[in-house]
């Protein structure tokens, strides 16, 4: 009792006393401990939504039968009349824009004879020509039984009586029987997925032997669920490189933490000696600052599982967001924040904030009693360190390097990761030599360009050369991650800007008004190329078709268009150098295909291997006739001539159209012109520049939770900056009162310390820059290439760059402004004759 | 003439709504060239009159001339004009910046009132102070009495018309300590700038022109009336 007493009191309830900068400290904690749950949460929510709505109103289901172009109706003919108990469903599956706002839900067409809703427990009148939405839906949109539900599928408007509203769980999805929504769909005789549940008196390998032989080729049978588990594979390195992201902020957090104790050990080294001197043991010591770090942890990490909370809200949009333009369909679940999920988050908070006291917690127990020794040695000696800290920063250096070179491990950049890792760590030994070394050089100049102040607070940085070192070490490592990440998304944005100057090369394109994403593409009426083809203004038309396919247990797509058009207006070669006129000639002979560079990555595909696709009902071999570049989806593509897919696939109808206009016709005249040729269709019509833009726009919004995630650690950095300074100020306080009686105004004072700022800032943002960049290397050429697969060329987005500089600048001015208050407040006869 | 007058001069500190006397009616006069000694117990008032001396106080009642600007009428940024020109403070604890090196630590009150050539008045400062030769080290490379004798010179840098000492041999020892006195005695004897002292030590206040003893705020006596 009596050790917690004395911890309570000298350890304790200081913190209370220094609020601010406790406060400052927690806040730091909380916001890197918020951040990562946040992450995880919404990026669980975000993945965990594949088996949404719609298999939840299914029940129990044990396998799925699927086939890219749908399963034939025969199939569900063939099961039906196996000679054993199964539980069959029909479904229909599509997505729907839902009037007036055209929000996107899902569309599902179940047999309601078959009594596929029993579950719901809804009363359901088969073959009716309506539809059940979902109480989500329901609520949202206030719609009600009775009333007319306005919905766009595909390039058609359609309007339907609301028949009623289902039951709990069955959140956004409208529902319709299968006759309706297979006249919607235009697919007569085709369904989507069969769901077959089986008896237990066998082994579920033993039925999907079976199944497997009741129906046509060209058919899968796989147990339910598979594709849940193929998504969340797919989502693994998008989920693994956000968390990594979402550490930073912790880590600057850590950067704090160290400096909070490290403060509290200088300040406190007489206190120790006292009471070293009263009999504390070292060990005493080391426990009694090391929970002192466990309480801040601890206090941190309860306020971050609050705020994380808080903040997964607003994540989860924005995850779901990028999930489904780059990767498949999904619909944001509940957040669930578990018991586990918690402990998890205070784990972090308290072992991070374990971690980085360990050195300052031990130094405290090294003070001798007799040691109790004054700022101006303890600092001496930690510039004595430089250069050995610098000779391990060149070691590290030297070993990020070689890690860099590395292959990846399961196809996770490890090497990568710890290359950035032992590239931080260099950067955080060096900054000690850099600080002295600027320091010393600015001495020689700041006095004459910037007065005295300038002067005095150069040498007070390089003074107190630790705490310094600490401070430009947080502020440069979320500063550098600022930089890397803006110049790997600024580089990705410019690759994708080149790449769609080659790739769009139509003047007009269309595509149905139903909402497309990574794994949907709402077909156009098949008769559109004709009709556009038949325009005065069209040179050329080409029509585009995409089925969301299943290759190797991974989600990719397969995509056709008449090769010959895209060849002739292609101007680079592809990713191996070949000539676009002779792998278009290879691509007609119906032989070959062309791969995406995510696919190649995915399935280590190279030029000349064969790839087994599924077909309808049959599994022709292709031979990969070159890789390109496709920075659309990181599902992975393959790509064929249209005849040769439509020889397999007989499906006309077109996922989209690209139109070549005739000289002299402008963009806008073209697209007036398809307009009134599609007029009555719901579809979207874009120029070549709009597509661009729209195109821009989506890339910009998948990369915003990666810039949330950067300005959230960069804030924690100026936190910290401001703490420090508040500690700096209170440390130094009679230094502070000195200054005025020696002359000085308070102007002045206020004034050095706005320099203190400005030079802790400019330090930061210096290393940050040079380590931003270093790091912005490891991103675009190891961790990015190894992950996704994508090949981006550097480049630097100077506006972006000059833009966050600044502003993080300035918030490290504005975070002097309480500090320099503090200072001129103090009264300087107290200050000077305290002891 | 008189550099330091202090007229009917009192001062309370208010302590948690108490109000607690520092001074009481001192009247005080300083001429150019004087060393003088305040002695006296703690508390009794010592500090409390440097401070209104060196104009970083104002007082309660009465008034505090110092050469010529009565401190009660100035704005801070007069106070600090004031003490930039006419006052040198030397502190018991030295009170030098380590980051700054010794010669640095001189010029500092220079820098901060902006005036040129300091470089050359410090290094003619720690002359006189016998520091000439360590005007590059570092404050923690000195001793107790030569960092004094750094305070000493940064004190006299900009030719104040009265230096301030508040017991500035109480961190040294007999040996050193009458160096410092010494220094102080000779600075005053130069004429142009008065000494005032606070100091515990009897022996100290024998080497000054004049001691002046403050019991309980007020004079209890004064050796050069």
């Amino acid at each position: 009792m009596a050790p917690l007493q004395v911890f309570y009191r000298l350890f304790l309830r200081p913190l209370r006393r220094n609020l601010l900068r406790t406060t400052l400290t927690l806040l730091s904690v909380s916001l890197g401990v918020a951040v990562i749950l946040a992450i995880e949460l919404a990026g669980d929510a975000a993945a965990g939504s594949f088996q949404a709505s719609v298999e939840t109103l299914a029940g129990k289901a044990d396998f799925e039968v699927t086939s890219i172009t749908g399963v034939p109706a025969e199939a569900l003919g063939r099961l039906a009349t196996l000679p054993y108990d199964l539980n069959l469903q029909a479904r229909l599956e599509g997505t729907a824009l839902v009037e007036p706002s055209l929000r996107a839900v899902p569309l599902v067409g179940v047999d309601m004879v078959a009594g596929a809703l029993q579950r719901s427990g809804q009363q359901l009148k088969p073959g009716a020509d309506g539809a059940w939405i979902g109480i989500d839906l329901a609520r949202d949109l206030h719609l009600n039984a009775g009333g007319r539900l306005g919905i766009v599928v595909n390039d058609r408007r359609a309007e339907y009586p609301i028949q009623g509203v289902l039951g709990e769980g069955s959140a956004d999805a409208v529902v319709m029987d299968l006759g309706p929504m297979s006249r919607l769909l235009d697919r007569a005789d085709r369904l989507d997925r069969i769901l077959v549940g089986v008896p237990n008196n066998q082994p579920q390998r033993d039925w999907e032997r079976t199944l497997r032989a009741a129906l046509p080729p060209g058919v899968t049978v796989a147990p339910a669920g598979a594709r849940t588990g193929e998504n969340r594979k797919m989502l693994g390195a998008f989920r693994w490189n956000l968390r990594v992201l979402s550490y930073i902020a912790l880590v600057v957090g850590a950067f704090l933490i160290y400096n909070s104790i490290s403060v509290s050990v200088v300040r406190r080294r007489t206190e120790i000696g006292v009471l070293r001197a009263l009999g504390a043991t070292r060990g005493g010591v080391l426990l009694a600052f090391l929970g002192e770090s466990v309480c801040l942890g601890l206090a941190g990490s309860l306020g971050g599982v609050l705020l994380g909370r808080l903040l997964a809200a607003g994540a989860v949009g924005m995850v779901a967001s990028t999930v489904n333009s780059l990767y498949v369909s999904s619909r944001p679940g509940a957040i669930a924040l578990t018991p586990l999920t918690t402990l998890f988050a205070l784990a972090l908070g308290v072992g991070v904030s374990i971690l980085s006291s360990l050195a300052p917690a031990w130094e405290a127990s090294r003070v001798a009693p007799v040691e109790a020794m004054a700022r101006g040695r303890v600092e001496h000696q930690a510039r004595l360190h430089t250069r050995r800290h610098l000779c391990f920063a060149v070691l590290l250096g030297a070993a990020a390097y070689w890690a860099a070179l590395q292959d990846p491990v399961a196809g996770k950049p490890l090497f990568g990761y710890l290359a950035a890792v032992l590239t931080l760590g260099a950067s955080a030994l060096a900054i000690p030599a850099l600080v002295a070394g600027l320091a010393a050089l600015s001495g020689l100049y700041l006095e004459h360009l910037l007065g005295v102040e300038a002067l005095l607070a150069s040498r007070s940085l390089a003074g107190s050369l630790r705490r310094t070192s600490v401070l430009t070490g947080a502020l440069s490592t979320a500063v550098a991650m600022m930089v890397a990440v803006a110049i790997m998304v600024g580089s990705f944005r410019q690759t994708v800007v080149v790449w769609m100057e080659d790739r769009l090369q139509a003047d007009v394109y269309v595509r149905s008004a139903g909402g497309s994403g990574g794994d949907r593409f709402p077909a156009l009426s098949a008769d559109t190329p004709e009709r556009l083809a038949r325009l005065p203004e069209a040179a050329a038309v080409d029509a585009y078709r995409a089925y969301a396919i299943h290759y190797h247990g991974l989600p990719a797509t397969l995509g056709a268009n008449d090769v010959r058009l895209s060849a002739r207006y292609m101007r680079r070669p592809y990713l191996g150098g070949e000539n676009p006129a002779e792998v278009a000639h290879e691509l007609r002979s119906g032989e070959s295909v062309i791969v995406s560079e995510p696919f190649a990555n995915k399935h280590h595909t190279r030029k000349g291997d064969w790839l087994q696709l599924t077909l309808g009902e049959h599994q022709p071999r292709f031979r990969v006739a070159a890789i390109y570049a496709d920075y659309s989806s990181e599902r992975g593509s393959i790509g064929m001539d249209r005849a040769t897919l439509l020889r397999y696939l007989p499906d006309p109808a077109p996922t989209s159209a690209a139109v070549y206009l005739k000289p002299g016709v402008t963009p806008e005249q073209g697209k007036r012109a398809v307009e009134q040729a599609l007029a009555g269709r719901m579809i979207r019509v874009f120029t070549n520049g709009a597509l661009r833009v729209e195109a821009i726009k989506i890339f910009d919004r998948t990369f915003a939770i990666t810039y949330a995630l950067e300005a959230v650690a960069v804030f924690v950095a100026v936190l910290g900056v401001a703490g420090a300074l508040i500690a700096l100020v209170i440390d130094r306080r009679r230094e502070f009162g000195l200054l005025r009686f020696l002359g000085a105004s308070t102007g002045q004072v206020r004034r050095l310390i706005l320099f203190e700022a400005g030079l802790l800032g400019l330090l930061g943002n210096a290393a940050g820059f040079a380590l931003g960049y270093v790091l912005s290397l490891l991103l675009i050429f190891v961790i990015n290439r190894q992950s996704f697969g994508w090949t981006i060329q550097f480049h630097w987005p100077v506006g972006v760059l000059m833009g966050a500089l600044t502003a993080i600048y300035a918030a490290t001015l504005l975070a002097s402004i309480q500090p320099a208050r503090i200072a001129t407040g103090l009264n300087p006869i107290e200050v000077v004759h305290e002891d | 003439m008189a550099i330091l007058e202090f007229t009917n001069v009192s001062k309370d500190y208010i302590t948690e709504g108490q109000s607690v006397p520092a001074l009481h009616e001192v009247t005080l006069n300083v001429e150019a060239g004087q060393f003088v000694a305040l002695v006296g117990r703690s508390g009794c008032g010592k500090s409390t009159l440097l401070n209104l001396a060196g104009a970083m106080d104002f007082p309660t009642s009465g008034q505090v001339r110092v050469g010529g600007a009565v401190t009660s009428t100035l704005d801070d940024a007069g106070l600090t004009r004031l003490r930039r020109t006419k006052v040198g403070f030397i502190f018991q604890s030295f009170q030098l910046l380590n980051t700054l090196s010794v010669v640095e630590n001189v010029e500092l009150p220079l820098l901060l009132a902006g005036v040129g050539g300091a470089a050359e008045k410090a290094l003619e400062c720690l002359r006189l102070a016998g520091m000439e030769g360590y005007a590059r080290r570092m404050p923690y490379q000195l001793s107790g009495g030569q960092m004094q004798r750094v305070g000493i010179a940064r004190a006299l840098v900009h030719e104040p018309v009265v230096l301030l000492a508040d017991e500035p041999t109480g961190n040294l020892d007999t040996v050193t300590g009458d160096g410092i006195l010494e220094l102080l005695r000779g600075i005053a004897a130069g004429g142009g700038t008065a000494v005032v002292m606070a100091t515990h030590s009897l022996e100290a206040a024998a080497l000054t022109d004049r001691t002046v003893r403050l019991r309980d705020g007020r004079i209890a006596a004064d050796s050069g009336h």
